[in-house]
């Protein structure tokens, strides 16, 4: 019998990647959003509305809860009357479970055609995810599903692996710093051995959202907004984040470069108006490097969050245990939209590398010149996979074949019951 | 609910409330241990007789106190197979959460459905009625829940079998 | 959704997007019941190849799946399929129809590659109880798919009527129970008026139905289960309603389990309904522990834990 190819499910907050293992990329890419019948989103966390009698008319219909749409579909149905569109993750962990199940439900009938049944299923969880929660979707997979296996893996820990894709690693090691930037929020995650430092992680509150908030409110000052529609205003800003910035060496050498030459440096971005049709040309200058350095000199943008990236990442590491500080040094990964921008990686070796020195010489200094470091390896990894790095990661792991015997079957969940999730090995390690 | 329900559940409730009546009981058997006597059952004078209301065959409850803790357990009523799985389902999916039910035990006792273990701890912490309400709602509507998750399974499967029949007519 | 479309969406949204941005690719995705698909750039951008794998094609190239292949994709097929492949089409993006609702149609009915290949045998069936009626004989050859590991479509033409079984086997206690439940609905369904057009329906636990008495390799168990439709000459009168009858009734099988699975979703949300409303019930019970803020001499407050 042949086995199928495991499934790879990496619910984001923004986005769902989801396809098969093997695949470079994944099938789908669409928002975690579900349209249902009914209110938009609340906080609270009612149940459905259970008939108060049985004889009710919902209940004789039997089958509401069929009419929902998922990912892109929900996000167009938001204007029908009668849907409301709710995001069933919020700050990477699961907040509703009905919606969750019935997004997993749809995902995977409609859109992978795949019987669970036949499938190995391999899906993700933020850092420090409460073990609870693995149990609630071990239940879900096991009981409503059926599936026949299941691993969820740590991201930070994919995200690594992810790397290895890169010609730049030669040591497949899970041991790194992981700085995985989405469109909410920036995590710095130090991981030895392929178990995440619960006690070193950072959170950073600036990713791609304030990334193009911020290209917007620079434009605007500019004046270079005026000719475009306001509602559109936003989507133009992402689009010039995404096509044209990149991240300086140095920013007032930027400045000048600019100022000398700006035909040179100043790009222009062409749309057109989504209602009247009228085309317009928007100029794009100094945004095209200040974009990504706001996560080098966050006070340009924010006023409450001040620390640099290179400092925040520096403070990750100096907080993990010393024994693994080098590891963590000579492999930071990188991971999410948010870190595409290009030299992102160089700009943050280079930094974060100044920072290290810098603690050395004061340290010889220190010691009376007596005693010389014999320094600190620093590198950053930049891959081609950055961009689906998590989903990637998986579907190497999940492409080995050791991956099987990782994974936790049905027969052992039935015998032991949702606990048997709280632990799973990890990959590349004895048993 | 209906008239033969009323005078069991009453039984439940009247039995239920002379039997909370705990305390502080310290292991006679290991030092510094405070166990459950109902569940360790190492000293047999501390355990009271066991008691079972039966309202027929497939509906009972057993409660089995002592000095400082009572254990109630549960049969709830299975008419045919859909019953019983649905039943087994839902206790299950409630055990898994015992957590955060505090008098739920994690596991029913033999030939029962669903469990609970009160021990004085509970009693002090929480208002002994509301603690039997809360006994005796569940037992009300556990029936109901289970019997209208039938009827909505059963519902379901008629609009499935008819959606998927009227597309081949048309 | 309460039906299930019979196009691969992964095929459809690839496609779709390789027409208007050809880039070379290695894609391996599945479909339901075992298919398993391989799309790939192997020479150039423009030169895709969709492989498809199909459990029971030994028995589909049998009832002719070949030739109905070749009718739907014409000069697309491949003679010489992928190794470890079955079927194998080139499409050339270069020669694609131009934007709009002809190229649509066109990577929709590629999308259709696995209903294609597995309607052969069904339309086979068709033609032939178009001949046994004329002829007036009794029964035509009985057609099996083994499409899963455990189950098998059964086909059978006669003189009125095409007979199409599937053989279910449920793993689980869930699952046979929910099963039974939907099984028997579809049998009762039919007492409705406005479907007493649908095929008739018979359900059988355990013990094959007559039409499948003396076939060699039935496993008998409890968990296993036939279910019958009969299909009668007004399901396939026109070349546009068997080509829905047979799209539709492909699916019967992963229609019952996706909405077993429904089933089973919804009874885990009104669950947990339940279970957060006997929570409110106990929390009632509980006092309210006076909390007095304890404070050390300097002024610092203690949290507990």
């Amino acid at each position: 019998m042949t086995t199928l190819a495991p499934i790879i499910c990496d619910n984001g907050t923004g986005y769902s990647k989801v396809g098969y293992a093997g695949n470079s990329d994944p099938s789908f890419v669409f928002p975690t959003a579900i349209a249902t019948r009914g209110p938009a989103a609340q906080p609270s966390r009612g149940g459905p509305t259970v008939p108060s009698k049985p004889g009710h008319l919902a209940s004789k219909r039997g089958v509401e809860d069929l009419d929902f749409f998922i990912g892109d579909e929900a996000i167009a149905n938001a204007k029908t009357p009668g849907y409301g569109v709710n995001y069933p993750i919020r700050h990477g962990q699961i907040d509703n479970w009905d919606y969750m199940e019935r997004y997993w439900e749809q995902t995977i009938f409609k859109y992978l055609r795949a019987e669970p049944e036949d499938h190995y299923f391999l899906l993700t969880e933020p850092p420090l995810n409460a073990p609870e929660n693995r149990e609630q979707t071990a239940e879900i997979f096991f009981e409503s599903f059926n599936i026949k296996g299941l691993y969820i893996a740590v991201q930070a820990v994919l995200a690594l692996a992810a790397s290895w894709s890169s010609n730049k690693v030669t040591d497949r090691t899970l041991t790194g710093t992981v700085i995985d930037s989405g469109d909410g929020v920036t995590h710095v995650i130090p991981c030895a051995e392929g178990y995440v430092i619960g006690s070193a992680i950072k959170h950073i509150p600036i990713a791609g959202r304030d990334i193009t908030q911020f290209v917007l409110n620079l434009m605007r000052e500019r004046g270079e907004m005026a000719s475009v529609p306001p509602e559109d205003q936003l989507k133009i800003a992402g689009k010039v984040k995404e096509m044209h910035s990149y991240v300086c060496q140095d920013i007032v050498k930027e400045y000048r470069k600019y100022d000398a030459e700006p035909d040179k440096y100043f790009v222009k971005y062409d749309g057109e108006n989504t209602v009247t049709g009228k085309s317009y040309s928007v100029d794009v200058g100094y945004e095209r490097f200040l974009a990504p350095e706001i996560f080098f000199n966050p006070e340009i943008y924010s006023s409450d969050f001040l620390t640099p990236i290179p400092e925040i990442v520096d403070g990750v590491i100096q907080q993990s245990p010393i024994d693994v500080r080098r590891g963590l040094y000579k492999n930071i990964v990188l991971s999410g939209g948010s870190t595409m921008f290009q030299h992102f990686g160089q700009r943050l070796k280079r930094d974060l590398k100044q920072l290290v020195d810098r603690r050395l010489d004061a340290s010889v200094v220190a010691s009376g010149s007596l005693q010389r470091s014999s320094g600190v390896e620093v590198d950053v990894i930049s891959h081609k996979r950055q961009r689906y790095a998590v989903w990637f990661g998986g579907s190497l792991m999940a492409s080995l074949p050791e991956f099987y015997s990782f994974c936790h079957t049905k027969a052992q969940y039935d015998e032991i019951g949702p606990s048997i999730c709280r632990r799973y090995q990890i990959f590349g390690s004895a048993t | 609910m209906s008239n033969v329900l009323r005078p069991y559940l009453a039984a439940v409730r009247s039995t239920l409330t002379a039997a909370l009546t705990l305390e502080n009981f310290s292991s006679q058997v290991v030092e510094r241990h405070n166990k459950p006597e109902v569940e360790c059952g190492t000293s047999k004078e501390v355990l009271l007789n066991p008691l079972t209301i039966s309202r027929n065959e497939n509906e009972r409850v057993l409660i089995e106190p002592s000095v400082n803790s009572i254990r109630v357990s549960i049969k709830i009523k299975q008419a045919d197979e859909i019953e019983r799985i649905l039943c087994h389902k839902f206790t299950r999916f409630m055990m898994q959460r015992a957590e955060s039910f505090l008098v739920l035990r994690r596991k029913p006792v033999k030939g029962y459905d669903i469990s609970f273990l009160i021990t004085n701890f509970h009693s002090e912490t929480m208002l002994k009625h509301k603690i039997v309400d809360f006994i005796i709602q569940f037992m009300e509507e556990v029936d109901k829940e289970i019997s209208e998750m039938k009827l909505s399974l059963n519902a379901r499967a008629r609009v499935v079998a008819e959606s998927y029949l009227t597309a081949f007519a048309s | 959704m309460i039906l299930l479309e019979p196009l691969n969406v992964v095929i459809q949204t690839t496609l779709a997007e390789k027409c208007i941005k050809p880039s070379s690719l290695d894609v391996q995705f599945v479909d339901f019941d075992n298919v398993r698909f391989h799309l790939s750039t192997p020479d150039r951008k423009t030169q895709l190849l969709l492989s498809m794998n199909i459990r029971c094609w030994d028995e589909l190239a049998q009832y002719g799946a070949v030739d109905v292949l070749r009718r739907e994709y014409d000069s697309l097929y491949l003679a010489t399929p992928e190794p470890d492949y079955h079927v194998s089409l080139a499409i050339d993006l270069e020669q694609i129809p131009p934007e709009g609702e002809a190229r649509d149609s066109f990577i929709n009915s590629i999308a259709l590659l696995k209903r294609n290949a597995l309607a052969a045998p069904f339309e086979q069936a068709f033609k032939e109880q178009k001949k046994l009626e004329i002829s007036g004989s009794n029964q035509g050859q009985l057609m099996q798919m083994h499409y899963r590991d455990e189950e098998a479509i059964y086909v059978r033409a006669s003189a009125d009527r095409v007979t199409v079984i599937f053989s279910t086997v449920f793993r689980e206690e869930t699952d046979r129970i929910f099963g039974k439940v939907f099984l028997q609905e579809f049998v009762d369904a039919r007492r409705l008026p406005t479907i007493q057009n649908a095929p008739q329906v018979l359900y059988t636990n355990r013990d094959p139905p007559l039409e499948l008495r003396g076939v060699p390799g039935l496993k008998s168990s409890e968990d296993i289960g036939y279910v019958t439709f009969v299909l009668f000459p007004r399901h396939f009168s026109n070349p546009d309603v068997a080509s829905s009858t047979i799209s539709h009734i492909q699916l019967f099988r992963d229609y019952l389990h996706y909405h077993i699975k429904c089933s089973k979703a919804y009874m885990h949300s009104r669950m947990r309904h339940r279970v957060s409303e006997f929570q409110k019930v106990l929390n009632r019970a509980k006092t309210e522990v006076a909390v007095t803020e304890r404070k050390t001499v300097s002024g610092r407050s203690m949290i507990s834990r």
